[in-house]
């Protein structure tokens, strides 16, 4: 598996940051690891959806179910893989 | 939290979806509106907001009215910080039994005639679960004629729109088998997410309508005043008149929620700032949905979502 460089990683905490408003969070405070969801950032249902319409407009990805964006959502590392291989993909 | 010019919303949320860890945030349960709002439930009822905060996840037959009781005494905690932080309400929108919190606020009803209703109505719901085994569901991420489909394929489970919250934000209200039965057609048609809440209710349907009539009953000694800050009525979204006030209590558990029709309207009357009364961010997300611009952020948690 190609790992993801470091400038997607960072673009993809942007993102999120930029996406889901988190005006007091800078890329620095979410870790590339970490869980988005519950018990990590605490993100939810409203704001998977405002991910994945953000994951298509600014790299075209598309998150197709439930069951994929469970897997691509674990973290900003699992969402930086789906992107590269949804790139190659294309 | 700060002040600045503009209009602002005060955003009362209905039901919390998961017992609140007031654990984790000792400067609200240290707070003085906090320890004096607890004091004053004291003896009224027999709910221990703390004790339920730090209690295990069980199985909790009684689990609604104690979220409902909880949502209604930390919107009344909330909204007493965030007066005394200096922030003036120009208006009140709420949704679903946030209405309680937010006539309580208004001064349309007292503190305890707030708490009275909440818990009485919450028996009924709960009493009407027991009776009927309702549920509810929130679909993310399909469009209207979707989740407007879901309920036409699963006709017989009496399934209806129970919330509008956003262009693809809906929530279902129905039979317990087909509330289950939908969460698996919305997956199966690419939702971004379907779930049960934790509601054994059809809140917000026609099921409760026949509730009116109790209601109005156990409202009968309960003096309603003229709301301090008007509320927007989210079926007209037009102010709520004193005299209509005990129709809408009686009326809107067997009615659907407009909340993006409120959201819209606001924004058309100059608010710029909605700040919701309550321990999540869920309206907060909601409004964010409807404006990306906009000011909106939650008292519980006042980094939230600023413009």
């Amino acid at each position: 598996m190609v790992e993801p460089k470091d400038h997607l990683i960072e673009k993809i905490k942007e993102l999120i940051i930029q996406r889901l408003k988190l005006a007091d969070m800078t890329p620095e405070m979410i870790e590339t690891d970490g869980p988005l969801f519950g018990e990590g950032l605490g993100l939810d249902s409203i704001d998977a959806l405002e991910l994945v319409l953000g994951l298509e407009k600014e790299f075209g990805t598309i998150i197709p179910d439930a069951e994929v964006g469970k897997k691509v959502f674990q973290s900003v590392r699992t969402i930086a893989h789906y992107v590269l291989e949804q790139q190659k993909a294309a | 939290m700060r002040r600045s010019s503009g209009k602002t919303a005060f955003c009362f949320p209905g039901q919390l979806q998961e017992r609140p860890r007031l654990d984790e945030n000792p400067l609200l349960t240290a707070d003085l509106q906090f320890k004096e709002c607890l004091s004053r439930v004291s003896g009224r009822t027999k709910f221990d907001l703390l004790r339920f905060s730090v209690e295990k996840e069980r199985e909790d037959p009684d689990l609604s009215l104690r979220l409902q009781i909880s949502t209604y005494l930390l919107s009344m905690i909330y909204f007493h910080r965030a007066r005394a932080a200096g922030w003036t309400p120009d208006i009140f929108v709420e949704h679903s039994m946030g209405i309680y919190a937010a006539l309580a606020a208004a001064e349309a009803v007292t503190f305890e005639e707030g708490l009275f209703i909440t818990e009485s109505i919450g028996k009924l719901l709960e009493r009407e679960g027991r009776l009927h085994r309702g549920g509810m569901a929130s679909i993310i991420g399909l469009p209207l004629e979707e989740v407007e489909k879901i309920c036409r394929d699963l006709e017989g489970y009496q399934l209806v729109i129970a919330n509008y919250n956003g262009s693809m934000q809906y929530v279902l209200s129905g039979e317990e088998e087909g509330i289950k039965n939908a969460i698996s057609l919305a997956l199966s048609r690419k939702a971004v997410s379907a779930r049960e809440l934790p509601f054994k209710t059809a809140l917000h349907s026609p099921a409760l309508s026949s509730l009116r009539e109790e209601i109005m009953d156990l409202l009968r000694d309960v003096e309603v005043r003229s709301p301090k800050v008007p509320i927007i009525n989210h079926w007209t979204v037009r102010p709520l008149g004193k005299e209509e006030i005990k129709d809408f209590l009686s009326q809107e558990i067997g009615r659907p929620v407009y909340w993006i029709r409120c959201v819209e309207r606001l924004l058309q009357e100059g608010i710029t700032r909605f700040v919701e009364i309550g321990h999540e961010t869920t309206l907060t997300k909601l409004i964010r949905w409807v404006n990306r611009d906009v000011e909106a952020f939650s008292a519980g948690n006042g980094s939230y979502g600023k413009g």
